[in-house]
């Protein structure tokens, strides 16, 4: 293997014009949802920084993650696979398999020892030493950790692997858990989703490629551009929450309205993702938008609290139509302060679940 | 005779381990197993859920062939509490349904299975030109244009058609070329890429599929607008149980169905016809046809004695599946078994499949004499209604338990249990859906419907093309993914007919998506039970659900690759997967890419086959029943 490509190499080799290569970074600026002031540096990162080697590894997994990536449009999985990364070891697309695929990843990691990026799709299963999921014989724990030591960075594709996903949703019957319960010491990103909205992770990927080094992340270590509101923040159906107008039943006349959902079991004042902003096929729907509620399934075992169809507790909502003149009168500052006091609340709950959370887990792992 | 491992098996879905002893002289399989080697445990998670949740959980099954299993579960439940749902729901699952198909084929052939046919590699040999050229010829000569049941054509010519210039095919070829100098071969590294096989196509065919490869990466994506109108994302769209959660409205402007709308999802479903008529069916004869010309009719193995399907597509809404009426209204009854196929239709044996025979113990059960778990009964085979978990897991023939070597084919060396049908094995998938047609009409059992033709049409022109009988070319590798790619144009087809009936029905004033009758669970009887069929991409599936006091207390899903990828049987013999594999030839025993071609050609989903298990109402003790538990 040879030296590895930046951009604009890549961009000379195919005897493409500058112009043609700064075009293309300020449209990777826009898709990392940067300020324009932020060009000149994408420009500099494109031009010095070589394409990152990615190493994608399947644990307890259903491939939805795949098959969402796959779906990018902006940028097209073809130009991420061919152009902005070095995908060397997949599952999924790699053409090879058995042994001389096992060697080649054996080969990879020793060559860019340090530097690559490590994506993990799906959870890892600890009961009886990591039997429930074994790769050339051997468990993906194991696997997983050996490819995880000479990582540069290591990335959390999906509910399964950020948070143990439906698999380690109660009983938990293989005890799955995340990648950062078993890996420490590196930088780990959480792109949580089941699956992640797929330019959320070509963008994650691209944040790296560009800048050499992870994105910003919350808390929770998940990247802010991505998860840093709400989908109740976002909702197109926001202002009928504000207003008081619900649906009270599936296809109702509220429904065909288009009115919010939160009667019917919606967990968009909780979840954070980026479903209300991004949408998903090019901003085409979300769920929301196709008439169910959110499931949250960005957030941390939200298999294990109640029924989809339950409504969120602790929530005021207004119950009866609001004046809508009145509405335009106040509405900026009471769309502020019901930003402000929803937030509050859900933070709470949320604190409630966590430690909820904890507590089922400390059972789990007694029992 | 030597013994060969390959594992992982890759461009699949799923943990799959496959093990060949090999006889180095004549390159004959002498013995072949398949091992699921992963285990989630989702059907356990199902218990003491909301029944009205249980779509979203098993959906999670799998995320390839995601909405199967939430359609198979949706049914399951509404079987259960006797719900019927409305004639837009039912219109608009169908469509969920071929949409999901017919991109999975599409998916499937190009990136999952034709770097086993074709290589980068050798397309740097070719000549542009003469890939132009050949371009042309392919799609004069294999294409199958049927016309398919138009009611509606928005389609004012067909958009998409492969290019056959010489420019298109040099600057593909530099790129590849690109590629493979730059020394990063990335997800072509470390192929089999000097195996005689790949010397079989002429490096022009090489050229225009490895193009071919690359334009369908992009565009596959934009076959599944209908997953994203009406269930809001793909993967995982949703659904409610008693319908569709997205509203219609010619009225109202945000509502979740407008004319707007519905023409996203008409877009999408002619240019999925047009991507499989241009691209896809017309590399898939090419190819196949210059396989078949060199003697290439092996790896068929079990389709050859059995297979079996369980029908889909209720034409209307229909009040049950366990009460028969579902089977009455199917547009494709593919529902029941066709044994001896190989000996030609006529010498074929047709057994049907229908709702009695469904919850009869005699005609399904599961057996785990090779699986890791045991049953209460040694030997006794169980109904799916009745299963038991007893996982025990008990390592390989040779190495560690957490070092395999090589799996006990003797003993125990799967995940996945073996299902089967009065007793024996069977290979379900689009390949058996053809082979039932075909038997059926070919015998006179069923007058066919629009769909049915349409498979007996397609069976004859490509017989036609390859110069051989069906009997001859289907139950092969070869035949297996090219019925896969006949039933894409068939699913593409399907989708808009069920398209054409929903704006018919709209238009009629009716825009209802969703029975909430019985919503509420207090209005659930106490005890209910209920099966729910679908045959996805793969095959024949079916979902078992008990509910008790609201909640369930049992889940139990029998997918399609637990039918072909499972172990083997001392009484019924080798599944689908093992008879293919010892029906192949290896040229070298290092290595076996055809025995990679002949899996790949089921299309492995390997993480729906190796589900758990669960006892009704059961405590929870798998891990401290194996005899390796620790902790």
């Amino acid at each position: 293997m040879k030296n590895r490509d930046s951009l604009w190499s890549l961009f000379q080799k195919r005897e493409m014009s500058r112009r043609s290569f700064l075009k293309a970074c300020v449209t990777i600026t826009g898709m990392l949802g940067m300020s324009v002031t932020m060009l000149p540096e994408v420009i500099e990162a494109a031009e010095k920084n070589a394409l990152p080697v990615v190493i994608w590894l399947h644990g307890h997994e259903c491939t939805g993650c795949d098959e969402s990536f796959i779906r990018s449009q902006s940028p097209l999985v073809s130009d991420v696979i061919f152009n902005m990364v070095a995908l060397e070891y997949s599952d999924t697309l790699s053409a090879a398999a058995g042994e001389p695929f096992e060697q080649h990843l054996e080969e990879v990691m020793e060559q860019y020892d340090g530097q690559y990026i490590l994506a993990v799709e799906g959870g890892v299963p600890l009961a009886q030493d990591g039997i429930h999921c074994m790769v050339g014989g051997r468990p993906f724990v194991t696997v997983l950790k050996e490819a995880a030591k000479g990582a540069a960075a290591i990335i959390e594709y999906g509910s399964c692997a950020a948070w143990g996903g439906i698999q380690a949703a109660k009983p938990n019957p293989t005890k799955s858990v995340s990648v950062s319960d078993v890996i420490s010491g590196k930088p780990l990103i959480k792109v949580p989703g089941c699956p992640p909205v797929p330019e959320v992770m070509t963008g994650v990927v691209m944040h790296y490629a560009l800048f050499g080094q992870i994105p910003p992340l919350d808390s929770e270590g998940r990247p802010k551009q991505f998860f840093g509101n709400r989908i109740h923040d976002t909702c197109y159906r926001r202002p009928f929450f504000d207003a008081g107008m619900f649906v009270e039943k599936f296809d109702d006349a509220g429904a065909k309205a288009g009115w919010c959902l939160y009667k019917v079991g919606c967990r968009g004042p909780e979840a954070y993702n980026s479903c209300g902003n991004m949408r998903w096929w090019n901003g085409l729907s979300y769920p929301i938008q196709s008439g169910h509620g959110c499931i949250g399934c960005s957030s941390k075992n939200f298999w294990d609290n109640d029924s989809f169809y339950q409504r969120l507790p602790n929530i005021p909502v207004p119950d009866a139509i609001a004046d809508a003149d009145k509405i335009g009168v106040i509405a900026t500052g009471a769309a502020i302060a019901g930003v402000a006091a929803h937030g509050a609340l859900s933070v709470v709950q949320k604190h409630k679940r966590t430690v909820k959370a904890q507590e089922d887990n400390a059972r789990r792992l007694q029992s | 005779m030597k013994r060969v491992v390959v594992d992982p098996v890759t461009r699949i879905e799923g943990h799959l381990r496959v093990e060949i002893k090999v006889d180095e002289a004549t390159g004959k399989v002498q013995d072949a197993l398949s091992s699921g080697t992963a285990w989630r445990g989702i059907e356990l998670i199902m218990k003491d859920r909301d029944p009205r949740d249980a779509w979203a959980f098993v959906q999670r099954i799998c995320g390839v062939c995601t909405t199967v299993h939430a359609l198979g579960s949706l049914r399951a439940v509404e079987d259960a509490l006797k719900i019927e749902i409305p004639k837009n729901a039912n219109y608009i699952r169908n469509i969920m349904s071929a949409t999901q198909t017919a991109q999975d084929h599409l998916v499937h052939f190009y990136h999952l299975h034709a770097l086993d046919w074709v290589s980068p590699v050798e397309a740097l040999k070719a000549d542009p030109s003469a890939t132009a050229v050949l371009q042309n010829i392919v799609l004069e000569k294999y294409r199958l244009p049927f016309a398919g049941p138009m009611n509606f054509d928005f389609d004012a010519y067909p958009k998409d058609f492969p290019k056959a210039t010489t420019l298109y095919f040099k600057t593909v070829q530099e790129k590849v070329k690109k590629v493979v100098e730059s020394g990063q071969l990335g997800i072509f590294a470390a192929q089999w890429w000097d195996h005689p096989d790949y010397a079989i196509l002429s490096p022009e065919v090489h050229l225009m599929a490895v193009a071919h490869y690359l334009n369908m990466l992009d565009r596959q994506r934009e076959l599944l607008g209908a997953h994203v109108i009406f269930g809001g994302k793909n993967p995982h769209p949703h659904y409610i149980v008693g319908g569709m959660p997205c509203s219609i409205s010619m009225n109202d402007m945000n509502a979740s169905v407008n004319s707007e709308r519905l023409a996203v999802v008409d877009t999408s479903i002619s240019l999925a016809i047009n991507l499989i008529n241009y691209f896809y069916l017309p590399d898939l004869l090419a190819i196949g046809h210059r396989y078949v010309q060199k003697g290439y009719v092996d790896g068929g193995g079990l389709a050859k004695e059995r297979v079996l399907g369980f029908g889909d597509f209720p034409d209307e809404p229909y009040t049950g599946i366990s009460n028969g009426d579902f089977h009455k209204k199917l547009l494709l009854r593919c529902n029941g078994v066709v044994e001896d196929f190989g000996k030609g239709v006529d010498s074929a044996i047709y057994y049907d499949i229908d709702e009695k025979n469904l919850v009869d113990p005699a005609v399904l059960n599961e057996g785990v004499e090779h699986s890791w778990y045991t049953y209460p009964e040694n030997g006794a085979d169980i109904h799916p209604w009745d299963g038991v978990t007893n996982p025990e897991y008990t390592g390989p023939k040779e190495g560690s338990k957490v070092q395999w070597k090589f799996l006990n084919e003797e003993g125990k060396y799967s995940w996945i249990k073996t299902p089967k049908w009065r007793g024996k094995m069977a290979e379900v998938g689009p390949l058996a859906r053809y082979i039932i047609i075909y038997t059926k009409v070919k015998k006179g059992l069923i007058e066919p419907t629009w769909a049915e033709k349409m498979v007996v049409d397609q069976l004859e022109a490509v017989s036609k093309v390859f110069k051989l009988a069906p009997e001859v070319w289907l139950p092969t590798m070869v035949g297996r993914t090219a019925a896969r790619g006949l039933d894409a144009q068939l699913n593409a087809y399907i989708n808009k007919y069920y398209f054409d009936k929903l704006v018919k029905n709209i238009r009629n004033g009716d825009t209802a998506v969703a029975n909430t009758a019985k919503w509420d669970p207090a209005t659930w009887p106490k005890d209910a039970k209920g099966v729910g069929l679908l045959e996805a991409p793969r095959g024949a599936l079916s979902h078992w659900v008990v509910i008790k006091d609201g909640k369930i207390v049992y889940y139990q899903a029998v997918v399609p690759t637990t039918w072909n990828a499972c172990p083997r049987d001392s009484k019924a013999g080798y599944g689908a997967y093992e008879a293919g594999m010892m029906d192949t030839k290896v040229k070298i025993t290092d290595k076996p890419l055809e025995v990679l071609k002949v899996i790949h050609s089921f299309d492995p989903c390997s993480a729906c086959a190796t589900h758990l298990y669960d006892a009704e109402g059961k405590e929870l003790s798998i891990v401290h029943t194996d005899p390796y538990f620790k902790d």
